[in-house]
Formats: structure tokens, C-alpha cells, sequence
């Protein structure tokens, strides 16, 4: 059985071995968007990683700093090689770059009554038949960056601006924090996206 | 003179059995894949798991009719790549698999039966099942096809002893396009090898 067992796994074809193969980076841009004649941008200094809601209160939850500010380092050097300035809100900026991280933890249950298979449990060679039942869960963390024209709203009958870039930087999230992980995800982001050079 | 007359009977007996009319042959191969066409497109690394079950009824000294099964699993990882639909891309690795299962009707000349070298040239209509899976992410696209397939065959039987052989064969799975998940026709080569069950 041991010998048949370990034969059919033989067979089996890999996948991902590392969370970090799971990592994927989609971005997306309104084809109708001049980014080319536009120079200054702006962003919070905060990320928001979750919202509270108690009795009708809203809270923000932000990233701890010493992380926000890895990533805020990445991307300022990204749209700085892309010819951008980031400038504050009062200046007037031609894009408002808006990051948020989130996580969310997908559960499944499985079953799997295994009648067929005859072995050691227990203390007693023979057929038995246990059933399993196992709940598993992953948790994935995404980092969403979107650029908006904040003078886009002008144009606007409900007076809202589109994301005119949107970036979606997702992998399986782990207990530990990997900052390669994160950095390399958010340069896969403007790498794959030259078309927000600037002139 | 009764003892003369039954070892004649008994020599008879002997060589009626060794000359007993073939009636079948199934033969169990073990068989190593290489993509062509789309599927060469999609994963250019060979199979190397892969079986094949073949069974001939001899109806003709010359002519076997039976069905062909079989199974080739193809994989490939690919590194880290950009893919661009539209406006949309999408960076990650992949992971490719391509399942085929040929199942068919088919016929086989026999070129020399009876000989130790026996030279055979086949040709299977029926059908190929092809599941195709690209996983990025945590996600897989699956798409399926049951493809028209024509399977012609060219291989030699090496025969051990009139009830065993060794098979060495070629053969070449031409499925047509099917549906509408799978744009193209899936085709692959197969190498197989394996023994030959004659009764």
C-alpha cells in the first residue's frame, strides 16, 4: 500500500510550493487618460488596514507605521523613476495616489469518509473506516493602490472621480512579514504599467 | 507400441499448443508524451506520466480490432511573466497542467504474425477528453474539450514466448477542435513501452 501510495504521488505533477508563488500583481488604466501630461501627485501618510464600526462609530484602523513606510517608500521611488513629484494636498496635484491593504481569510470544509482503505490504526492492523472532517482556512493579504484625477468629479453628474489606475497586489498571507514580498509586488506594479511616465 | 502412440499424441498435443491461432492481444504501455501544435504552445516540456491500455481481438491471421485507452498528464511551471489583456495585466507565476485521456476504436495490421519481430501498423477513431488547467493565484482556469481524435500507430511486437512480448510503439494523437473553451485542436506524440499478453 505504502509502495502504491507513494507511487501515485510520484505522479502527481507540482504547483506552488512557496506563498510567494501565489503572489499576483493586476493592474488596470482608463485608456482614455492623459497621465502623460500630468506632473504632481499626492498621497495620505496613513493606510488603512481595516474600519471598526461600534455602535454606529466609525474607526480607521492604520497600518503601523514601520510598514507604511516601506511601502510609501516604494512607491514614491516608482513614481519618482516615472517622472512624477509628490507634492502635498494643498498644492493642487494633478493624481491623488490612494493605498490600502486588506485582508481577508476564506474558510472551507471538507469530508472525506475513507471506506476503502485498510491499515494500521490504533494499535490494530485491519479495515476500518474512519471519517474525517476538516476545517481548513487561508488568508490572503491584498495592498489596492488607485490613482484618481481629484478634478474628475467636475465632469461628473454625481460628482465622483474614477480611478483612472488601479493596482491590485495579492498573495497568501502569513503570520510572518515578508518586506521583499510587498516591495517586489509594488515595482511588478509600475513596472507593468509604463504608460503613467510622465513627459 | 501403446506407449510410441501416446507420446506421438502427447507431441501433437505439444505442438497444437504452441501453434494454437492467436486470438488476442492486450497490451499494458507505459507512455512519454510530447506536445505539438497548441499544446506544444502551452507546455513544451515532455510528459513522462502517462499509460496506455491497448486491447486487439484477431480476426484475420493479420488483423487485430479492439480499443485503445490511455492517459498523458502534462505540466510545465512557468517564471514569473506578465499577461495583458486590454488595459489589464496580470503578473505572476503560472502553472500549467494538461490532462488527455484517449479513449478509442481501433484496428491493427499485423505485418509478420507469428514471427518473433512482428511489425505492426494501426489506426484508432474515437475520442480524446482534454482538461486544461492554468493556475495563477489561488485561482485555476480550467477548460475543457472532448476532441474528435484520430490516433495512427506504427510499432514492432518482440515476442518473449508465444503468450508474452515486449511492445515498442509510436503514436500520434490528433484530436480536432471540440467546443468552445479550447480555441485550438490539442495534438501530442506518444512513445510507449510496455509488454503484450498473447492468447
Amino acid at each position: 500500500m505504502i509502495v502504491v501510495t507513494s507511487m501515485m504521488w510520484g505522479c502527481y505533477p507540482g504547483g506552488a510550493e512557496f506563498v510567494e508563488d501565489t503572489d499576483a500583481v493586476l493592474t488596470t488604466f482608463d485608456s482614455k487618460f492623459d497621465f502623460a501630461s500630468k506632473n504632481k501627485y499626492a498621497r495620505p501618510d496613513k493606510i488603512v488596514v481595516d474600519v471598526e464600526i461600534d455602535n454606529g462609530d466609525t474607526t480607521y484602523v492604520y497600518m503601523k507605521d514601520v510598514f507604511a513606510q516601506t511601502i510609501f517608500d516604494a512607491i514614491d521611488e516608482n513614481m519618482e523613476e516615472l517622472g512624477w513629484t509628490l507634492v502635498d494636498i494643498s498644492e493642487e496635484p494633478d493624481l491623488l495616489l490612494n493605498p490600502a491593504a486588506i485582508k481577508s481569510t476564506t474558510y472551507f470544509y471538507s469530508y472525506w469518509y475513507d471506506w476503502w482503505y485498510g491499515g494500521w490504526y490504533g494499535g490494530y492492523w485491519g479495515w476500518y473506516y474512519p471519517p474525517y472532517y476538516t476545517i481548513s482556512s487561508y488568508t490572503t493579504g491584498s495592498l489596492i493602490f488607485t490613482l484618481v484625477d481629484p478634478n474628475a468629479g467636475e465632469d461628473s453628474p454625481i460628482n465622483q472621480s474614477q480611478a483612472s489606475w488601479v493596482a491590485v497586489m495579492n498573495g497568501l498571507y502569513v503570520g510572518t512579514y515578508n518586506v521583499s514580498r510587498v516591495t517586489t509586488a509594488i515595482d511588478d506594479a509600475f513596472e507593468q504599467s509604463p504608460y503613467l511616465k510622465t513627459n | 507400441m501403446k506407449k510410441i502412440f501416446l507420446t506421438f499424441a502427447l507431441g501433437l498435443l505439444l505442438i497444437g499448443g504452441l501453434k494454437a491461432q492467436t486470438n488476442s492481444v492486450a497490451a499494458i504501455t507505459y507512455s512519454i508524451g510530447f506536445g505539438s501544435g497548441d499544446m506544444g504552445d502551452f507546455i513544451s516540456q515532455p510528459s513522462f506520466r502517462g499509460a496506455n491500455f491497448d486491447f486487439r481481438k484477431i480476426i484475420a491471421p493479420n488483423i487485430g480490432v479492439g480499443f485503445s485507452i490511455g492517459w498523458n498528464t502534462f505540466y510545465q511551471s512557468q517564471s514569473k511573466d506578465s499577461y495583458t489583456s486590454g488595459n489589464t495585466t496580470l503578473t505572476g507565476k503560472q502553472y500549467r497542467y494538461s490532462n488527455n485521456v484517449p479513449m478509442l476504436a481501433s484496428a491493427t495490421y499485423f505485418i509478420k504474425p507469428g514471427e518473433k519481430i512482428n511489425p505492426f501498423v494501426g489506426l484508432g477513431i474515437g475520442t480524446i477528453y482534454t482538461r486544461r488547467n492554468t493556475d495563477m493565484n489561488l485561482y485555476t482556469l480550467e477548460q475543457e474539450a472532448w476532441n474528435f481524435a484520430l490516433q495512427p500507430e506504427v510499432g514492432v511486437l518482440y515476442s518473449l514466448n508465444d503468450q508474452a512480448a515486449i511492445t515498442l510503439s509510436g503514436k500520434f494523437n490528433q484530436g480536432f477542435k471540440a467546443g468552445s473553451e479550447l480555441t485550438e485542436s490539442q495534438s501530442f506524440f506518444t512513445l510507449n513501452i510496455g509488454f503484450a499478453f498473447i492468447k
